[in-house]
């Protein structure tokens, strides 16, 4: 058998060319790569490991049960609270206060719902402006605590 | 090893005729095949073990026994109800981090004349409301379209991805593997829906996540818990009497773009056909 050592070369190369597969595989594709299909399983842990920032109202509720009732009793209970203030993670942790409560006092914060607009259903309350302020002088309109002086926020029928 | 016990290198001269080597070419190649054997060994063993260990496929989640296989998720968008206020967007914003001038979800105004002329827009996607004054000519209609993914079961997106960065995960929510995306766009340019985009401060693909974060705890995502009026529902086609699958069953919804075949998991209640 003088052709024996060819047969060995092959089957070396073969025997690296498998290793090097084995291994390059191993270090490039990830370790859930392809468990449920042609993707990283472990990349549904990225994203159920990011951080929570709208708590809801129950956790807002859970300090300030007095503007909650409040909201809940009114036209504004299905406004969530944290749609006008902030997330609440930038304000509370679990236990304590980190940062005041952000307040927006400005009229833009309740036009953005209550502006007149065409293509809002007619069955939403709205206002022009103009109109809806026209007793006041130009200057104090554009004051903050415009709306508020009227209306309480958390329930917004006339004070 | 099988290929050392060949014949003895007496064939190969020049080899020993090379003084500056000691080890012969055939023993320095056998060395590192098997070198190499044996690492592979223990790669295929390690990995044998770890599947023996009992690691079923989405076993290593984290977060308490959530299964992404016993929910499937579907949404419901009610056109008629929405007011174009914006708390969505500003949710999603703050929820997601999304960068400026980029949007996971947005509103559409559209306006129709009489003569069937359509007029669109949507400043920095409604984020600040909307623009009281209408130009243009007698408008017979007007609403609002709150966009974002339409999580499609047979996504062009997903297909497309050349390395397995975009998925449809097992509970129907349309992902983007953010460590494995090589930023090439494609998806971007293939969603007919144009819910993509590259972000510019992590150069990956991003996207509506259904806050995948929020509802594996059993939460909503953002833009439906700030939603005043109840436009956007969110619901568990696998859940028992869950309300969203109630209405898509019983109620006249529509998806966008139904040509596409690209099976939207987004419904739409009172979609009008200006919408694109």
């Amino acid at each position: 058998m003088d052709h024996t050592k060819h047969l060995w070369r092959v089957v070396l190369i073969l025997v690296l060319a498998g290793a090097g597969a084995i291994i390059g595989r191993h270090f490039l594709i990830p370790k859930s790569f392809g468990e449920q299909g042609f993707y990283r399983y472990d990349s549904l842990g990225d994203y159920m490991t990011q951080p929570v920032r709208h708590g809801g109202d129950a956790a807002c509720a859970a300090c300030h049960k007095d503007r909650a009732d409040a909201k809940a009793g009114g036209k504004h209970a299905t406004v969530s609270c944290e749609s006008c203030h902030a997330p609440m993670a930038s304000h509370a942790t679990t236990e304590a206060k980190t940062a005041d409560m952000p307040k927006n006092r400005d009229m833009t914060l309740c036009l953005w719902c209550h502006q007149k607009l065409r293509a809002r259903p007619e069955t939403m309350p709205q206002i022009e402006i103009s109109e809806h302020l026209a007793a006041l002088d130009p200057e104090d309109a554009k004051k903050a605590d415009v709306c508020f002086n009227c209306h309480d926020v958390h329930n917004p029928s006339m004070k | 090893m099988p290929y050392m016990k060949g014949e003895p290198m007496n064939d190969n001269k020049e080899m020993k005729s090379d003084a500056a080597l000691e080890v012969s070419r055939r023993d320095f190649l056998g060395t590192i095949a098997g070198a190499l054997s044996a690492v592979a060994l223990v790669i295929v063993a390690d990995d044998a073990v770890y599947i023996a260990s009992g690691a079923e496929p989405g076993a290593p989640l984290p977060a308490g026994g959530y299964d992404p296989d016993k929910h499937s998720y579907v949404y419901v968008i009610d056109i008629t109800k929405c007011i174009g206020c914006g708390s969505c967007v500003r949710a999603c914003k703050a929820e997601n981090n999304v960068p400026d001038l980029f949007f996971r979800t947005w509103i559409e105004r559209y306006m129709v004349s009489r003569s069937g002329e359509v007029s669109v827009d949507s400043p920095k996607g409604g984020y600040d409301g909307f623009d009281p004054s209408i130009t243009g000519d007698e408008i017979t209609k007007a609403f609002f379209v709150p966009k974002m993914c339409n999580h499609c079961s047979h996504s062009p997106c997903v297909q497309l991805c050349p390395v397995g960065a975009s998925y449809r995960s097992p509970d129907g929510v349309v992902l983007v593997d953010e460590k494995r995306c090589i930023g090439c766009g494609y998806c971007v340019q293939a969603c007919p829906y144009g819910s993509r985009f590259l972000n510019p401060e992590t150069k990956v693909a991003s996207k509506c996540t259904w806050c995948y974060h929020r509802i594996t705890k059993g939460m909503r995502p953002a833009c439906v818990e700030m939603c005043p009026r109840g436009v956007r529902k969110f619901g568990d086609a696998k859940a028992l009497h869950d309300e969203v699958s109630e209405i898509i069953a019983t109620k006249q919804v529509h998806v966008l773009k139904p040509e596409l075949l690209t099976e939207p998991n987004l419904h739409y209640l009172g979609l009008s056909m200006e919408v694109r």
